[in-house]
């Protein structure tokens, strides 16, 4: 019944004929012509994902990435017309996919990536004020029930592999060779101005950003990173993320 | 600072000091080895657009490249550089395997 | 539509007359580009406008909104739409409608095209402009849509002629009397894209010319022009592939300066989206449209002298 549906059927399975009712001005088979559509579509969604993942191609090379690529682009085609936002769901695709197994921290590097790309886009926000910060400060009771209110961009990754090493290791900072994968690392994915900043969290550093991301109270927040981890340094850890701009607003519970 | 925030349960008082120095710290400007550990700018590029791919009639069309039943690759980049405790290489086990059908 | 003032400042300062058709000047301009932001903020290029994909910018921040909104300052903007879909067999997305209309509110671009073609069914989007057969039953859903969309964003939008590789045996109608009808009955203008007509034209042997002069040229607002590649269909027949990957072919500039003739001074933007060359090299290419645009110029004014 729909000419598109069936257009589309045979855009994505390389096997289908071509659709009936093709014609060309010569009388050649346009199967050759459809192959065009074909191709700028099989191959601008796997450039898409090429674009969003980078480091997670390098790992596994071009041409693994682009047939892996396109397993997953056929079995889940952008529901976006925004590509800045296809590929939410490659991470927890690539931990399912047989054949990337022998790289089981390939996922999370792509989740990596995946914040990275999201923090570039996500809404812009003024850091806190200090004097906001001097106000929470003059009432000292008050201070552990208030909620930060995190920079829009702000992610945080809590992995079982080195993901920071691994992806700083790309980006030329450091020998990829001397990087322990196995080596649990959490990062913290922020814009600060135009960049994405990517930083390694140090145990209790990802509890406390992700308790805050979580809107827990500041008092709470910080009692689960001494928790996790005891000589927890909170003070540069609330320095980082002033310095950052991490941290876009302080709210009381009852304003919240 | 730290020493005196050992205990879990935090008082108010050390949170207002661990906040107050911190706001004194970050109005300093960012030390050499916060720039180390900064990563680069983005070269993210606009991903929507009106022209057809570079590639030719031929690419992405082939039914090798794409047809799960008759997986044939294996990582082959930079992950084989990577140390592996596990490998008894020392590296990146890499072997192929046949993907479940669908 | 924003009120236009007969002089403004160009980018380097001077008062310069400004003649407006659709409200981009009767210029040259670039596509946008993020690798050349910076590059354009520093040198503030003497161009007519530059035009972005509406999808890259439907963003909530970052970087992207951070130099448009500079540069938008700096230059007139045209906003090109390439996935609202309009030759769809569904209805539009009324979010991206609402997207589209609150671009269009904060950038105030002064003009708004997109294709006949289509690229998304059944929720998914397959980034592409697909083509569509010519006939009663697509010329009617064609003109809903932008009806529905002229309604939505408030305002007149341009249609652009696609570049295609096949043809659909259900066609009734050839593709410029197909657009020439939609135009007439939808108020919409015309982005006249010479590269498309020059590249369906090889595809499909028919004449660029006599396509270009059978639509309904009074309505063009803007032209486009691109670089194409070569390939060749099952026959052996040339096969052009609409890539925007190359310099501008020297039969596309005669068919355009062909297009200049009976249109007069237009804009012109001169599209490149893949193997984007350093800015100066497309800064040469505006050049070369704005002198044909100067010819266009002054035929007119010895026509009327």
């Amino acid at each position: 019944m729909s000419d598109q549906r069936l257009f589309v059927a045979a855009l994505f399975d390389p096997e289908a004929p071509c659709p009936a009712g093709l014609t060309a001005w010569n009388g050649s088979d346009p199967a050759r012509r459809f192959a065009v559509y074909r191709n700028n579509v099989v191959v601008s969604l796997i450039d898409a994902l090429a674009d969003t993942f980078p480091v997670t191609l390098e790992l596994v090379g071009e041409e693994f990435f682009r047939a892996m690529a396109g397993v997953f682009m056929r079995a889940a085609p952008p529901g976006s017309v925004l590509l800045a936002e296809y590929g939410a769901g490659f991470p927890a695709f690539i931990e399912r996919f047989e054949p990337a197994r022998s790289v089981p921290y390939l996922a999370d590097v792509a989740r990596l990536e995946l914040l990275r790309v999201r923090a570039f886009h996500a809404a812009d926000a003024d850091p806190i004020s200090p004097a906001r910060i001097a106000r929470a400060l003059a009432d000292p009771e008050r201070l552990p029930a208030l909620r930060a209110t995190c920079h829009p961009s702000l992610g945080v990754l809590r992995s079982d592999y080195a993901v920071v090493s691994l992806w700083a290791a790309h980006q030329g900072h450091g020998d990829l060779a001397q990087v322990d994968p196995f080596v649990p690392e959490s990062a913290l994915i922020v814009r600060v101005g135009l960049d994405v900043q990517v930083l390694a969290l140090p145990p209790g550093g990802d509890t406390l950003v992700a308790s805050l991301a979580d809107g827990l109270p500041l008092g709470q927040a910080a009692a689960l990173a001494l928790a996790a981890r005891e000589d927890f340094d909170l003070t540069a850890h609330l320095a980082l993320l002033l310095r950052m701009g991490a941290l876009t607003a302080l709210v009381q519970p009852t304003e919240a | 600072m730290s020493k005196s925030l050992t205990s879990t349960a935090l008082s108010a008082t050390a949170l207002a000091l661990a906040l107050g120095t911190a706001l004194t710290l970050s109005a300093a400007p960012a030390s050499a080895a916060d720039d180390k550990e900064k990563c680069y700018g983005v070269a993210m590029k606009g991903k929507n657009d009106c022209a057809a791919g570079p590639g030719t009639t031929c690419a992405g069309t082939s039914k090798t490249d794409h047809q799960g039943n008759a997986w044939k690759y294996v990582p082959k980049g930079s992950c084989e550089k990577t140390a592996s405790p596990t490998s008894p290489t020392g590296f990146g086990q890499l072997a192929a395997f046949k993907e479940k059908k669908a | 539509m924003t009120m236009q003032t007969p002089f403004e400042l160009s980018a380097r300062g001077v008062p310069v007359r400004r003649t407006y058709s659709d409200g981009l000047p009767n210029r040259a301009g670039l596509g946008l580009k993020p690798q050349h932001f910076a590059e354009i903020l520093a040198t503030e290029p003497d161009l007519g406008f530059f035009e972005i994909h509406a999808e890259n910018y439907l963003v909530a921040g970052g970087p992207f909104h951070h130099y448009l909104h500079r540069i938008r300052d700096r230059y007139p903007l045209s906003i090109h739409g390439v996935g609202l879909s309009i030759g769809a067999e569904g209805p539009l997305d009324p979010t991206h409608l609402d997207r589209l209309a609150t671009l269009l509110d904060r950038y105030q671009p002064q003009s708004f095209s997109e294709h006949l073609a289509w690229s998304t069914h059944g929720g998914a989007f397959f980034n592409d402009l697909l083509p569509l057969p010519y006939n009663r039953v697509t010329l009617d859903r064609v003109c809903d849509h932008i009806d529905r969309t002229q309604e939505h964003l408030r305002r007149r939008m341009l249609l652009e002629n696609p570049a295609t590789y096949i043809e659909f045996a259900a066609s009734t109608l050839d593709e410029a009397a197909f657009i020439a009808e939609i135009v007439q009955r939808t108020g919409c203008g015309l982005l006249l894209d010479v590269n498309n007509a020059y590249v369906s034209g090889v595809n499909h042997r028919r004449d660029p010319q006599a396509y270009i002069a059978a639509l309904p040229l009074s309505e063009v607002g803007e032209i486009h022009l691109a670089g194409f590649a070569e390939d060749r269909d099952a026959a052996g027949a040339p096969l052009l592939i609409d890539t925007h990957g190359a310099a501008i072919a020297a039969a596309v500039w005669e068919l355009y300066a062909f297009a200049l003739e009976r249109l007069g001074p237009t804009p012109t933007l001169i599209e490149r989206d893949n193997d984007i060359p350093p800015l100066s090299v497309l800064l040469a290419e505006a050049r070369c449209a704005e002198r044909w645009i100067g010819y266009a110029q002054r035929d007119r004014l010895e026509i009327s002298a």
